[in-house]
């Protein structure tokens, strides 16, 4: 038997290397040296994984899963930010369906709603504005790519390996809680009117929080349009109509 | 016969599959534990996907996008726990994170529109100097080049006739 370990540090240097070869560089070779060095990567993080009961669980979590990582990758990598956009929507759905698949429905919904439908589009509104002709040489080089990706892959290397030790200690020790039962489970968490309970915790429970949280959503409201408008008008102030004006206005 | 030695030939074949199938499904463990075991690796995996694109794009936009990937592998996370300790609080956390990357976003993206329009560019390098007055310059390092892009024609059959050249080529004559 393989310790998962080893896998996983074997993955995360191959996984380094492949997306230093993805990210925009000035030298624009070995891209798909790169996608097959992060799809052997994948391959060895998936071999490590601990199987689900059944098949059929298995595969439903894989694809969910594939979609979502190599969608983030060309997130990522893409030179095109509009095309960034949207494999980042596509992730959004695989991070959707994976959280349809653990049982919370309500923010599986909620990702659709909120994330690929207002904030990405947001963001490819504002994309569109500001996007020069073609492609701009920003997009087309990245900063110290070599040490972006290897920095951030060890982060995904120590993560990994300390989580695959943690659970291999759980079966010796009981420093692990105990997994839920699966009635235990209907009672709360995968309850059939999952939406009232967590609505009822919620506004029951964390009621105050709730009213923070939409305190916050109004502040960054005024705030958006304050930056927008005090932008604007500083502008206005400091051109040449108004050459006597002491400073930009005041709110 | 013939029958009978190609079914112990499959039951063969099928005992090393068998045998073959604890090295990829590497160790067994309760439902539970292997479905937060499998999210919390794709968890940090979107995390660690989203910081290399904060760190090493340029495109404004881009980088607010990757650091909304983080945010997607930390929920993840969030919702396993929550599923593990069959309790709500991962999820109630989660729809807190999701408000606040809208605020977020809000706010990121006038911030960006402004930059925008100081600069008619989206390069976070161009705001490298960004300080407050009196502070020294930070020794910035330098741009990477601006290289121009290459090219990239259509390859097309050749088919049809050739095409007349242009007028002002045809026309002109360089000994008059």
């Amino acid at each position: 038997m393989i310790d998962p370990r080893h896998l996983y540090i074997l993955a995360t240097v191959l996984a380094a290397l492949g997306m230093w070869r993805l990210l925009p560089r000035a030298d624009a070779g070995g891209r798909l040296g790169g996608a097959a060095l992060v799809a052997v990567a994948l391959g060895l993080f998936a071999a490590g994984l601990p199987g689900l009961s059944n098949w059929i669980a298995d595969c439903v979590f894989y694809v969910l899963a594939a979609v979502t990582i190599v969608a983030a990758i060309c997130t990522v990598t893409f030179r095109n930010p509009v095309y960034c956009a949207i494999w980042f929507g596509l992730s959004l759905l695989g991070t959707a369906g994976l959280l349809l698949l653990v049982g919370a429905q309500f923010l599986a919904i909620a990702t659709v709603v909120v994330y690929a439908g207002a904030i990405l589009v947001t963001f490819l509104f504002v994309l569109m504005l500001a996007q020069p002709e073609g492609r701009a040489s920003y997009d087309r080089v990245s900063f110290e790519s070599l040490l972006a990706a290897v920095a951030s892959i060890a982060i995904l290397g120590l993560l990994t390996v300390a989580i695959a030790g943690v659970f291999q200690r759980s079966g010796e020790s009981t420093a692990f809680p105990a997994p839920p039962q699966s009635a235990e489970l209907h009672q709360k968490v995968l309850h059939p009117l999952h939406t009232a309970q967590l609505g009822a915790e919620l506004f029951g429970r964390w009621l105050i929080a709730v009213e923070v949280a939409g305190v916050l959503l109004l502040v960054a409201l005024v705030g958006a349009a304050v930056i927008v408008l005090h932008a604007r008008s500083g502008r206005q102030s400091s051109g040449p109509q108004h050459p006597q004006s002491g400073g930009p206005q005041q709110w | 016969m013939a029958r009978s030695a190609s079914r112990t030939a499959r039951i063969r074949r099928r005992q090393l599959v068998e045998r073959r199938l604890p090295m990829t499904a590497s160790i067994t463990m309760h439902y539970e534990l292997a479905l937060l075991h499998n999210y919390l690796i794709v968890g940090a995996m979107l995390f660690c996907i989203g910081l290399v694109g904060f760190i090493s794009r340029r495109n404004m936009i881009v980088m607010f996008l990757s650091a909304e990937m983080m945010l997607q592998g930390v929920a993840l996370s969030l919702v396993a726990f929550s599923r593990v300790h069959n309790d709500f609080g991962g999820q109630i956390l989660v729809v807190f994170v999701i408000a606040v990357a809208a605020c977020e976003a809000a706010v990121a993206l006038a911030l960006v529109q402004v930059l925008f329009s100081r600069r008619k560019s989206l390069d976070i390098a161009l705001w490298h100097q960004l300080r407050e007055e009196g502070l020294p310059p930070f020794p910035a390092q330098p741009l990477p080049e601006q290289t121009p892009e290459k090219p990239q024609w259509p390859r097309l059959p050749p088919a049809g006739v050739q095409p007349a050249p242009p007028s002002e080529l045809t026309d002109y004559r360089p000994d008059v």
